[in-house]
């Protein structure tokens, strides 16, 4: 008891730190588009915006979210930052893109076609990224468990190039998906707004991707929630039930948690530690491949380098969320998203990633167990 | 078959196969440094006895290597050059670059061996003089057979103080630092803002670099008092974010406005009138994507200002400033602080215990390692005469990183041959292999093909230069995975590093 006393007891020296940590942001904030009187007066103008970012930042952060579940359950497991977790989403892009490409289904005008392809491409993602991220554990990771912290750090360091690199060349092979285009492999390749096409080509809707075009609320507001914001909305948040019923509920997630918690307690208790781990790279990947397929349509971009980007937005989700965290990374990843979404609206776009690393650092400074987190013993 | 022979042979192939890439008067100079490289591996190798006995042995695996080299070197210059649609080389130029390569090959392993012979601390000084007149004589070398391998070479140097720099913090002191392009940044841009025509402060170079240094060093420490308490695998993605940032950092300082926040909004909230202090109005520092260019030179009184077209020059200049690093960071590493970074790295609980102050000396080693990273970055500004972000990437963080893990974590030497093989490598290897490739395909694979769609796809992917990521991501690996402790081990590193090992057997 005497401990919680200590705890909520005033400081004068944190708040005194606070303060002039918020200052130097203030002070310094502007070059980054942090001129608050400016923010203020445009959303005294333009209130209903809010309500947009708001739904984009929700739709974006539900992606972040699902990347950052892979991250958050690789740490709980091995304490080990998963780097080429970010590539694995990339690659998931990809095989997605490729996928639809080789079916036909981008070219396609039947809507059933179209429908059964993006469901195809889903599984065949999700399956491509769940092999590629357990063999990245089997090939670089296990022989490294019981060496110095640094070598697997590394060594997911080396991974992540290698898959960088494979994205690479895989987007300068126009035989393969002829809509790359002859520009080779480091430019941004666009990826077709399946979703608005089926929208126009089964009359859904009125053929109007916006769900409520023509409610009085939203026309009055000049509000939009397209069907691609719903559908990532919908498949976000069931794969995180499903994912948080299958840790709770299943013999295999019972193993997981235990293994989180003490690994040689769980080997005594004749957990197979290997298949366990084996099996939380397979559903991080898998989760990634889905992330994948669903940034795609929601983003319309597929390129190499979009991976680490994504990767360091996950990643400072899920320390936001508490690291180790189921909760705590869908949490972490939404108002990541919310961060995102807002920054790109009111701040700077060109500034959205140096706003998401500030805040990284503040988590860190004032609270390095993250929002749900619990107080983990410090290995260094 | 006799394993000196065995010896010879995979190390005239090693060399032979370099010279089936650049051709010309490269068998000279490869097979110099080839015979030199064997000296050294063989040399350890073998019993020691007199000088001449030494060398006698020697000779074997030496000749072995020059003879293939020699017999590469006429199936390049008489078969491969007129694969690819070459020319052959001209028979004086080739006869004399043969000769050249098969003594200079031949009698350089017998020499390095020999100095095996001497007592210790004599074989350390002939060594010292072998590599000293290698590292003067090469400039000229190369001008002389125009290879043009000077400018590559400086690039790789510039990534040895990098590597050496990195070392500081990752190899000693044990922190894992994935943003260290930010401080070669930070350097570069320091001196390009300093000694720029552009912003009317032209600064002298001599001044200026040490100043980047010192920028480079109070932003390491400005990023790591925060960080540091953290746990190591924090500090690892912290960094990483660091370096991503400051890349777009100086990419968008184009529109810089500082104001005072409490005089300007804060206080009129609360309906106190003030005066709005403003420090910048729309300065425009780095000129976004177009880059500070061009930057002022170094200056010096004989020698006269410094051009890129004289690259012998920068060479004296990047060499010396590794010996000053290399200099420093032995004293360093001897020093009291240099013991405390390792006893940190080894046990920081065990080294607190001992009175030692882990943040501030991991805040020491942070600035430290910053700080060498300014050299190179004020040199690199200068060299290049101009700086761009895109430069300073993410990926040039990595490429640092795998210097060091390549050479030998916590090594100097291993650091220098680590930076010099990996960066010749990329730099060098990488395009010759390409414009090889390029040129053997479109003179015997391509035509033969008659779908366009498959030639073009071919001849996109036929690129070495598109896996270099690959290469690196590749080099860390395996060194993980196969030998952590790197080419060249630092004997401290390599036992912690197979402690596990010992444990479990």
């Amino acid at each position: 008891m005497e401990i919680t006393k200590k705890q909520f007891k005033f400081n004068w020296r944190r708040l005194l730190f606070s303060a002039l940590v918020l200052y130097v942001v203030f002070l310094i904030g502007p070059i980054a588009g942090l001129d608050v009187p400016a923010i203020v007066a445009n959303i005294q103008s333009n209130p209903s915006q809010l309500i947009q970012f708001l739904i984009i930042g929700i739709s974006n952060g539900a992606i972040i979210a699902i990347i950052a579940l892979g991250y958050t359950m690789v740490y709980g497991i091995i304490e080990l930052i998963n780097f080429a977790h970010g590539d694995v989403y990339m690659i998931g892009v990809f095989t997605s893109l490729t996928t639809l490409s080789l079916t036909g289904t981008l070219t396609s005008q039947d809507p059933v076609r179209i429908v059964l392809g993006l469901i195809f491409a889903l599984v065949v993602s999700v399956v491509v990224c769940a092999v590629l991220n357990a063999s990245i554990e089997r090939l670089a990771y296990r022989r490294l468990r019981n060496a110095p912290r640094l070598a697997p750090l590394i060594s997911a360091i080396g991974m992540s190039f290698i898959i960088e690199n494979i994205g690479l060349i895989w987007a300068g092979q126009s035989w393969l998906v002829p809509l790359f285009g002859t520009t080779g492999g480091a430019s941004q390749k666009s990826f077709p707004d399946m979703l608005g096409i089926l929208v126009k080509l089964s009359g859904f809707n009125g053929g109007d991707v916006n769900l409520f075009a023509s409610t009085p609320l939203f026309t009055q507001w000049r509000l939009t929630l397209n069907v691609k914001d719903l559908l990532v909305i919908v498949l976000a948040v069931s794969l995180m039930i499903g994912l948080y019923l299958f840790v709770q509920r299943t013999k295999l997630g019972k193993a997981m948690r235990a293994t989180a918690q003490n690994r040689d307690a769980a080997k005594m208790l004749g957990i197979d530690i290997d298949w366990v781990i084996t099996a939380t790279f397979l559903i991080g990947g898998g989760l990634a491949g889905a992330a994948g397929l669903m940034a795609g349509l929601y983003n319309n971009t597929a390129w190499w380098f979009m991976g680490f980007r994504a990767g360091l937005q996950s990643f400072t989700a899920a320390v936001l969320g508490g690291i180790g965290n189921i909760q705590g990374a869908m949490l972490g990843g939404f108002l990541i998203g919310l961060l995102a979404s807002f920054s790109d609206g009111y701040l700077n776009a060109r500034w959205t990633n140096a706003w998401v690393f500030t805040v990284l650092v503040l988590i860190l400074l004032f609270r390095p167990t993250g929002l749900l987190g619990e107080n983990t013993t410090q290995k260094a | 078959m006799q394993p000196n022979i065995k010896t010879g042979i995979t190390f005239g192939i090693i060399g032979g196969l370099l010279t089936f890439l650049f051709g010309g008067w490269s068998v000279a100079v490869i097979g110099c440094f080839m015979g030199i490289g064997l000296g050294l591996g063989f040399g350890g190798r073998i019993e020691k006895s007199t000088p001449f006995n030494m060398a006698k042995e020697a000779s074997k695996p030496g000749f072995t290597a020059a003879g293939v080299l020699l017999i590469v070197s006429l199936i390049q210059n008489f078969v491969i050059q007129g694969l690819i649609g070459k020319s052959q080389a001209e028979l004086n130029t080739f006869i004399f670059s043969n000769l050249i390569a098969f003594l200079g090959s031949a009698g350089l392993t017998c020499l390095v061996v020999s100095f095996g012979g001497y007592d210790k601390k004599k074989e350390q000084t002939y060594k010292l003089a072998l590599l000293a007149a290698v590292v003067i004589a090469f400039p000229f070398v190369d001008n002389f057979t125009e290879l043009r391998w000077t400018a590559q070479i400086i690039f790789a140097l510039i990534f040895v103080i990098l590597g050496l720099g990195l070392n500081i913090v990752v190899g000693y002191a044990g922190l894992l630092d994935l943003g260290y392009a930010a401080f070669f940044a930070i350097g570069a841009y320091t001196t390009g803002i300093l000694s720029s025509p552009v912003h009317n402060t032209e600064w002298n170079f001599w001044l200026v670099i040490w100043i980047a240094a010192a920028m480079a060093g109070l932003w390491g420490l400005m990023l790591g008092a925060p960080t540091l308490p953290l746990r190591g695998d924090y500090l690892a993605i912290v960094t990483l974010g660091f370096g991503e940032i400051v890349p777009v950092l100086f990419k968008n300082l184009i529109d810089v406005t500082i104001k005072e926040p409490l005089t300007c909004w804060i206080l009129p909230l609360f309906r106190i009138q003030t005066t709005c202090i403003t420090f910048f109005e729309h300065a425009d520092l780095t000129l976004g994507e177009k880059g500070i260019s061009p930057i002022g030179r170094p200056y010096l009184p004989i020698i006269g200002e410094f051009e890129s077209s004289k690259p012998i020059t920068w060479y004296f200049l990047i060499v010396a400033l590794i010996l000053l690093s290399v200099f420093i960071i032995n004293r360093l590493r001897d020093s009291r602080l240099g013991r405390a970074w390792m006893a940190i790295r080894e046990d920081e609980l065990a080294a607190a215990q001992m009175g030692i102050d882990p943040v501030k000396t991991k805040l020491a080693a942070f600035a430290m390692g910053a700080m060498f990273s300014g050299f190179a970055g004020a040199f690199y500004a200068a060299y290049i005469r101009g700086i761009f972000p895109s430069v300073f990437d993410f990926s040039a963080s990595i490429i640092i990183l795998c210097v060091v893990i390549l050479g030998g974590i916590g090594n100097i030497n291993g650091v220098i041959v680590g930076g010099l093989v990996l960066m010749t490598a990329d730099r060098l290897f990488l395009p010759a292999l390409k414009d090889f490739l390029t040129a053997l395909l479109t003179h015997t694979v391509l035509p033969s093909i008659s779908n366009p769609a498959v030639q073009a796809a071919v001849s996109a992917n036929a690129n070495p230069i598109l896996y270099r990521f690959l290469l690196f991501g590749l080099t860390l690996v395996i060194m993980m995975a196969v030998r952590p402790e790197g080419l060249i081990p630092n004997a401290q590193v390599r036992a912690e590093l197979h402690a596990n090992e010992e444990k479990k057997g």
